[in-house]
C-alpha cells in the first residue's frame, strides 16, 4: 500500500516535470538567408514596383530606378527573429517564420538594405516567456542584431520587449496584440492592430454594420482574448449593445457543447467569440451541430485557411475582423499571398502577413535612416506615412504610442474562402 | 432537456476517454508500467488514420489500417524498451516512457511527418444517421463514436473473459513469474496485450480526430495525463473501474462547465478529482487492496 502511494507520487512528480518543462531549450539554429546574389530581379515583381506612387514610398522608387537592382554585398545586416516553431503554437510560429524568410528574400532581390544583404537570425521560443527573454539577450549580446521582430504570442513578446528596450535595440511585435507591449518604451513598435482597437471594431461591426443588439461574448482566457473583449465591451456600451451572456474558456479547449447550450438559452442574436483558429473551428462546427444558427463574429485569431479547412461547411457565414484583406488588389498583398503559396505550398494567413510586414517596415526604416543606428531606425518608423510596401496595409501612420493606424477590414467566409465584408476606414474608429 | 443533452454529449466524451484508458489499463495490468507513450500511439493512430482516409476515402478502412499500425507501433515500443526494463524498479520504465513520449511528439512535429499545422479529418459521420429525439440528439459523428466504442469494448470484453489469451493476461497481472512457471508464453502474451491496447489507442486517436476534425502532432499531450488520471481513479489496472472513471470525469467536466462555466480549465478538473480520490479512496473506485 505504502509502496503504491509513493510510486504514484513519484509518477506525479515526473509528470509535472514534463508538463512544465518538456519544451526544448532555445536551439541556436540561426537560419541564414542567403541573398540571391546572381539572380536577376523577378519579372513578376516589376509591375508592382513601378505602380507605387513616388511620394508614398521613396525607398521603392530608389530600387526601381535601376532596372536591375545591384546585388547586395558586404557585411549582412542582421535582424533578430523569434517565433514558436515547436509546442502548441507551432503553426503560427511556422507561418510567421516562413513569411519573414519570404520578406527577407524579396528585400534582398530588390538589392537589400543600404546595399547590404539582410540576414535573419532565428530562434524558437515555443511561445514561452522565459525562453523569449533568454533569446532576446542572446540576439542582443551574441548575435549583435540591428533590430528584432517578435513573431510570437503576447506573453513571450512582453517578456522580450523590456530587454530590447533596455539595450536600445528596436523591436517590432508582429501579431502579439497585448496593449502593454508597446508601452514598454520608445524602441518597441507594433505591426498588428491593438487588441482593444480590434475589439472596438468588432462591436461596431455587430451594432452598426449588422444592426444586431443582443450579444453573447465568449473570451479565450489569455492576454489576447481578454484585451479584445475589453475593447468590445467598451464600445458596446457606447453604441448600446446588450451583453446577454459572457463566458471565458481556456486556450486549447475542444469541447464547447455545454457553453453552446447556454448561449442558445440566453436569447443572444450574435456571438462574439475570441480565440484562435483551432478553438474557433471546434466552436463553430459544434455550434452548427447543436443547432445554434446565429452569426458568429471572430477576429484575426481565426484568420487562417486552416480555420476553413477544419470547420468545413460550418465556417460559411462566419465574419471576422482582421488586418489582411484577401480581396485587396494592392500589389504587395497580392505578391505576398501568391509568393507564399508558391513557396510553401500552403495558403498564407494573417500571422504570416504581420511578420512579412515587420521585415518590410524594418527594411524601409533602415534604408530611410541611411544607417543602422537604432534611434534613426525608430525615428524613420515613427515618421512613416501612407506606407504601401506591406501586405496588410496601407499603414497610414504610427501614433506617438507606437501603434499603427490603418484601415481594418472585416471578412466573411463564402464558398470556402475569406472575402471582404466591410472595410472600416473611419480614422476615429480604427485609431488606437 | 438541456440536462439530457449535456449527458449525451458527456457520454460521447467518455467514450473517447474509455478507449484511450482501456489500452493503458490493460498494459498496466500486465506490466505494471505507466505507459505514458501510449499517448504517442494515439497520435500516430490519428495520423495514420487521416493519411489512409485521404488515400482510400473510406472511414472504416482507414480505421482498420490505423488500428493495425498503432498496434504494431505499440508492440515495437514494448519490444524495444519495456522488454529490457521489466526487472528494473518501476520508475525506470516510467521515465523511459516519458522520454519516448516527448521524443515521438517532437519527431511527429517535424515537417516530413505531421508538421506544425493541424490537418482536417473530414470523415463526417461515415454515412451514419443522426439520432434526434425531443429530449436529446446525437449528431452522425457522435453516433459513429458511440458505435465504434461499443463494438471495440465488446470485443475486448470477449477476449478478456472468453479466450485463453485473456486468461493469460489475468494470470500475468497476478504474478508474472508464476504465470510463466505454469507454461504461459509471457512474451507472446504481453506482445498481444500491447497490440490490442495500442490498437484501441489508435482507434481513440482516429475518433477524436474525426470528432474535432483535426489531427496534429501535439494532440497526445492532453490524453497523456488524462488517461493516466483515469486509470488511477478507476483503480490501477481495473477495466470496469477505468470505464466508470471515464464516465464520471466526462460528466463532471460537462456539467461543471455548463453550470458555472470554465472557472478553471476544463482539463484541470481531472487533477482536482484525482487529488480528492487520493485523499479519500487511494485505491481508486474499483481497485483492490
Amino acid at each position: 500500500m505504502k509502496h503504491k502511494l509513493s510510486f504514484l507520487l513519484i509518477a506525479l512528480t515526473i509528470f509535472s516535470l514534463i508538463l512544465a518543462g518538456c519544451a526544448p531549450q532555445p536551439t541556436p539554429t540561426a537560419v541564414v538567408e542567403q541573398p540571391a546574389q546572381t539572380e536577376a530581379p523577378q519579372a513578376t515583381e516589376a509591375p508592382q514596383m513601378t505602380e507605387a506612387p513616388a511620394t508614398e514610398a521613396p525607398q521603392i522608387t530608389e530600387t526601381t530606378v535601376a532596372e536591375e537592382p545591384a546585388a547586395p554585398s558586404g557585411e549582412p545586416i542582421k535582424i533578430g527573429f523569434f517565433s514558436p516553431t515547436t509546442g502548441f503554437a507551432a503553426a503560427d510560429g511556422t507561418s510567421a517564420l516562413q513569411s519573414a524568410q519570404l520578406a527577407v528574400k524579396i528585400v534582398n532581390e530588390r538589392g537589400g538594405v543600404l546595399g547590404r544583404p539582410l540576414e535573419l537570425v532565428y530562434y524558437d521560443d515555443a511561445a514561452k516567456p522565459d525562453q523569449a527573454s533568454a533569446i532576446a539577450r542572446k540576439l542582443i549580446e551574441q548575435d549583435k542584431v540591428v533590430a528584432a521582430i517578435s513573431g510570437s504570442y503576447s506573453g513571450a513578446t512582453r517578456a522580450a520587449a523590456p530587454i530590447f528596450q533596455e539595450a536600445g535595440i528596436p523591436m517590432l511585435a508582429a501579431y502579439a496584440i497585448h496593449p502593454e507591449i508597446t508601452k514598454t518604451g520608445n524602441m518597441i513598435y507594433r505591426i498588428g492592430t491593438l487588441a482593444t482597437t480590434q475589439g472596438r471594431v468588432g462591436a461596431e461591426l455587430v451594432g452598426k454594420v449588422m444592426n444586431l443588439k443582443k450579444v453573447a461574448i465568449l473570451t479565450i482566457d489569455n492576454d489576447f482574448g481578454i484585451s479584445l473583449t475589453e475593447g468590445f465591451k467598451q464600445h458596446a456600451a457606447e453604441i448600446g449593445l446588450e451583453i446577454v451572456l459572457e463566458e471565458k474558456y481556456p486556450l486549447g479547449e475542444t469541447e464547447f457543447r455545454p457553453i453552446i447550450g447556454k448561449i442558445k438559452a440566453s436569447g443572444a442574436e450574435v456571438v462574439y467569440a475570441t480565440g484562435y483558429y483551432n478553438e474557433a473551428a471546434n466552436l463553430v462546427s459544434q455550434a452548427r451541430d447543436e443547432g445554434l444558427e446565429i452569426p458568429i463574429i471572430g477576429q484575426e485569431g481565426y484568420d487562417s485557411p486552416k480555420f476553413i479547412e477544419l470547420a468545413g461547411e460550418a465556417a460559411e457565414g462566419v465574419i471576422i475582423t482582421t488586418d489582411l484583406n484577401r480581396d485587396s488588389e494592392r500589389p504587395m498583398t497580392r505578391l505576398f499571398l501568391e509568393q507564399y503559396e508558391a513557396t510553401y505550398g500552403e495558403k498564407a494567413d494573417m500571422v504570416g502577413a504581420s511578420a512579412f510586414d515587420a521585415i518590410m517596415v524594418l527594411a524601409y526604416a533602415i534604408n530611410t535612416a541611411g544607417s543602422t543606428d537604432p534611434l534613426a531606425i525608430v525615428k524613420a518608423i515613427s515618421e512613416l506615412k501612407n506606407f504601401e510596401d506591406v501586405a496588410s496595409g496601407p499603414f497610414w501612420y504610427y501614433t506617438p504610442e507606437r501603434e499603427v493606424v490603418r484601415p481594418i477590414s472585416s471578412q466573411i467566409v463564402r464558398n470556402g474562402a475569406f472575402h471582404l465584408y466591410h472595410e472600416f476606414t473611419d480614422e476615429a474608429l480604427v485609431k488606437p | 432537456m438541456l440536462v439530457l443533452q449535456n449527458l449525451s454529449n458527456a457520454l460521447i466524451l467518455a467514450c473517447t476517454y474509455i478507449l484511450m484508458a482501456a489500452g493503458l489499463t490493460m498494459v498496466y495490468g500486465v506490466l505494471k508500467v505507466l505507459h505514458i507513450a501510449h499517448a504517442s500511439v494515439y497520435t500516430v493512430g490519428a495520423f495514420v488514420g487521416v493519411l489512409a482516409f485521404s488515400r482510400v476515402g473510406n472511414f472504416w478502412v482507414a480505421l482498420a489500417i490505423a488500428m493495425l499500425v498503432s498496434g504494431v507501433f505499440g508492440v515495437l515500443i514494448y519490444r524495444s524498451t519495456y522488454f529490457y526494463l521489466l526487472n528494473s524498479p518501476r520508475t525506470v520504465p516510467l521515465i523511459a516512457s516519458v522520454g519516448m513520449f516527448v521524443m515521438f511528439t517532437d519527431l511527429l512535429q517535424k515537417p516530413f511527418l505531421m508538421g506544425a499545422y493541424q490537418r482536417a479529418f473530414p470523415a463526417g459521420g461515415a454515412g451514419l444517421p443522426a439520432i434526434k429525439t425531443a429530449l436529446f440528439s446525437f449528431t452522425p459523428k457522435q453516433v459513429l463514436i458511440l458505435l465504434v466504442a461499443i463494438i471495440l469494448l465488446a470485443i475486448v470484453y470477449l477476449i478478456l473473459t472468453r479466450t485463453k489469451l485473456g486468461l493469460s493476461w489475468q494470470a500475468a497481472s497476478m504474478d508474472r513469474e508464476m504465470a510463466s512457471a505454469v507454461g504461459i508464453n509471457l512474451n507472446q502474451s504481453i506482445a498481444a496485450n500491447f497490440f490490442l491496447g495500442s490498437a484501441l489507442a489508435g482507434a481513440a486517436g482516429v475518433l477524436v480526430g474525426v470528432y474535432n476534425n483535426s489531427v496534429f502532432a501535439t494532440m497526445g499531450d492532453l490524453p497523456s495525463y488524462k488517461a493516466f488520471i483515469i486509470i488511477v481513479l478507476g483503480g490501477m489496472g481495473s477495466l470496469p473501474g477505468a470505464i466508470l472513471a471515464s464516465l464520471i470525469l466526462a460528466i463532471v467536466e460537462n456539467f461543471l462547465v455548463a453550470s458555472i462555466g470554465y472557472v478553471l480549465p476544463r482539463d484541470s478538473i481531472a487533477f482536482l478529482v484525482l487529488i480528492l480520490m487520493l485523499m479519500f479512496r487511494p485505491n481508486g473506485l474499483l481497485g483492490r487492496e
